[in-house]
């Protein structure tokens, strides 16, 4: 009796472990599949990037070819005689992500920190709520809107108000001179602040709430205000989704098309004042390329496709350095 | 809950008839809310000079409730309220015009889990000294070191100070918190489970940092471990679901307690 409970027993043993061999061979199988699909996945974006990338510079190859480095520095844009440079959408791209930016982060940073510090329950899914709203609507409809209604009312009550005010004092005056035409740099910069503000805002948001509150606490229990809270542990502890979300807006802000070719005016010059029209890249792009003809001005949209393509890629590399330079004096 | 079990607690002091002990911490009468839920109900204590009171107790019997409103931590939260009297020396800090600030400064607070600040070892301390301090970088610097000495982390950090807090040893992190609780000159340190998150030695390092501490400061720590509570206490009290059940003498409760449930307690019947 005993001996046959023991021999079923070690039977069902063995078939036991045969049948576990065939399923762990089937997960194996499995297994292989996703590590092929995930790791195809990643290489399909290196695929994609260097593919255009290598159609970048194909395409602008004759225009690189024909002007050289003087494409980089030359205001001048004549389609008729077929003279190209790129100084002037690249200067007004980068000056108006910069209004952008000065304008978009503190407040970005002060809607985030207001959302997760001080704001009352109640207010807060609101809020939160319009925050991703503002996202969600499209660029055209800032456009038009930025037309239609915002550049107008720039142009009557902000810009000459403006000009009064900082036109006198030297130096600070130059960046307000000339007549209040309503579109401009300016209001494209505040344009782009608007549509940045929901990236930095929800992304800082969304990583000021993963601050342990046990370390806020200790902040607080030390007799800490709630802008020293935010200033020396909140900021601090986040610093890398911070800046995620501020590069985020960023490269939103350099890209951004269809709202900045309504309201920036499309005047391939470069001006001092940020009340002048003038032109960025993407609008530039936009705005030409139906209309270009001939190799050349092909190419040389092509190529400001190319710089711009360049510009995010430094900023990007700038924002890791920074990132690294942080790290390094906090002394992790 | 019947408040005829309620035992008004006696200070029997047998630390000697020759001690007089000061007041500094006076609780009375206190009520504690989150929301509808009374957590707390009239607590009376207090807590003296030069003394560590230990707060032992089952999970969720207000302890920690007890220690964050001697600071009024709970201000942070909404919907948390208390109601009573806490005197600080003579201010009672639950008025709605207490300075929290400055209270938050005198009353310092080591947490179950350590929590360094991100920056550097020299930024952990120095950073609350110059909230309330503008001091030349020598002495800011003698000031840090004092603080990492008494904390007992000196030896182990001074060549180290620019890295990055979160990088010491959890024991260390530990000791880190508590020099830099230091360092700001509080009047009252709080520990709410200090030791829970490490290792014996780590433990041991900080019950004799405690015992060193005492003699210039107000003490009152939150631990669910009783053997630390008797090594490190003059004064225990014993909490039990919201009420103080006895306070006392440490030898006294864990020796003769006078209620049925703190020997249940103390003896592991239950918690």
């Amino acid at each position: 009796m005993v001996d046959v409970a023991y021999e079923g027993g070690g039977a069902i043993a063995v078939s036991e472990k045969l049948d576990r061999a065939k399923v762990l061979n089937r997960l194996r199988l499995g297994d292989a599949i996703f590590r092929h699909m995930t790791r195809g996945a990643a290489i399909a974006v290196l695929v994609i990037l260097s593919g255009i990338i290598i159609s970048l510079v194909i395409g602008s190859w004759p225009a690189l070819h024909k002007f050289g480095f003087a494409f980089l520095y030359e205001e001048v844009w004549n389609p008729v005689t077929e003279q190209f440079g790129a100084i002037a959408p690249i200067y007004g791209t980068i000056v108006t992500s910069l209004i952008a930016m000065v304008i978009a982060v503190p407040v970005g940073l002060f809607i985030a920190l207001f959302l997760t510090e001080l704001c009352p329950m109640v207010l807060r899914r609101p809020i939160g709520i319009a925050i991703e709203l503002l996202a969600g609507i499209p660029s055209i409809i800032y456009g038009i809107w930025g037309l239609f209604v915002f550049a107008p009312f720039l142009q009557q009550h902000v810009q000459p108000f403006l000009i009064d005010v900082f036109g006198p004092i030297p130096v600070l005056g130059t960046l307000f001179e000339g007549p209040p035409y309503g579109i401009g740099m300016l209001t494209a910069g505040l344009i782009l602040a608007i549509m940045v503000l929901p990236f930095i805002t929800s992304i800082s948001r969304d990583v000021f709430e993963a601050v342990p509150p046990v370390l806020k606490e200790a902040a607080y229990g030390l007799g800490c205000t709630t802008w020293e809270v935010a200033r020396n542990v909140v900021l601090p502890f986040t610093r890398v989704g911070v800046i995620g979300g501020v590069m985020l807006g960023l490269g939103r802000a350099l890209g951004e098309t269809m709202a900045v070719t309504f309201v920036i005016g499309n005047a391939h010059r470069i001006s001092g004042s940020i009340l002048a029209p003038g032109t960025t890249i993407s609008a530039t792009i936009a705005n030409e390329f139906t209309e270009a003809v001939g190799d050349l001005y092909t190419s040389s949209l092509i190529a400001l496709g190319l710089i711009l393509f360049v510009i995010t890629f430094i900023v990007l590399a700038f924002a890791r350095l920074m990132l690294m330079r942080l790290n390094a004096r906090l002394g992790s | 809950m019947s408040m005829a079990n309620f035992t008004v607690p006696t200070v029997t002091n047998s630390v000697g008839a020759n001690e007089t002990l000061t007041e500094k911490v006076t609780v009375k009468d206190l009520d504690f809310f989150y929301g509808d839920h009374r957590a707390l109900k009239n607590i009376n204590v207090s807590l003296y000079h030069g003394k560590v009171t230990a707060f032992i107790g089952p999970s969720g019997c207000g302890k920690s409730t007890l220690l964050r409103i001697l600071n009024r931590m709970y201000d942070l939260y909404p919907n948390q309220r208390a109601t009573g009297t806490v005197r600080l020396d003579n201010d009672n800090i639950l008025s709605p015009s207490q300075d929290l600030n400055l209270l938050r400064a005198k009353v310092g607070m080591v947490f179950q889990k350590p929590t360094p600040f991100p920056m550097t070892i020299y930024e952990n301390i120095a950073f609350g000294i110059r909230l309330y301090e503008k001091l030349p970088k020598s002495e800011l610097d003698d000031r840090v070191k004092h603080a990492l000495a008494r904390a007992a982390l000196w030896d182990e950090v001074k060549d180290k100070l620019g890295a990055n807090g979160q990088s010491l040893s959890g024991g260390q992190q530990q000791r880190l918190c508590i020099a830099r609780t230091v360092a700001v000159r509080p009047e009252v340190i709080l520990f709410d489970e200090p030791c829970s998150a490490l290792d014996p030695i780590s433990t041991a390092k900080i019950e004799e940092l405690i015992d060193e501490l005492k003699e210039d400061y107000t003490i009152a720590i939150v631990t669910h471990n009783m053997q630390q509570a008797a090594r490190v206490s003059d004064f225990t009290a014993f909490m039990y679901l919201g009420e103080l059940v006895e306070y006392g003498d440490t030898t006294k409760i864990f020796t003769t307690p006078n209620d049925r449930r703190t020997q249940d307690y103390i003896t592991g019947r239950f918690g």
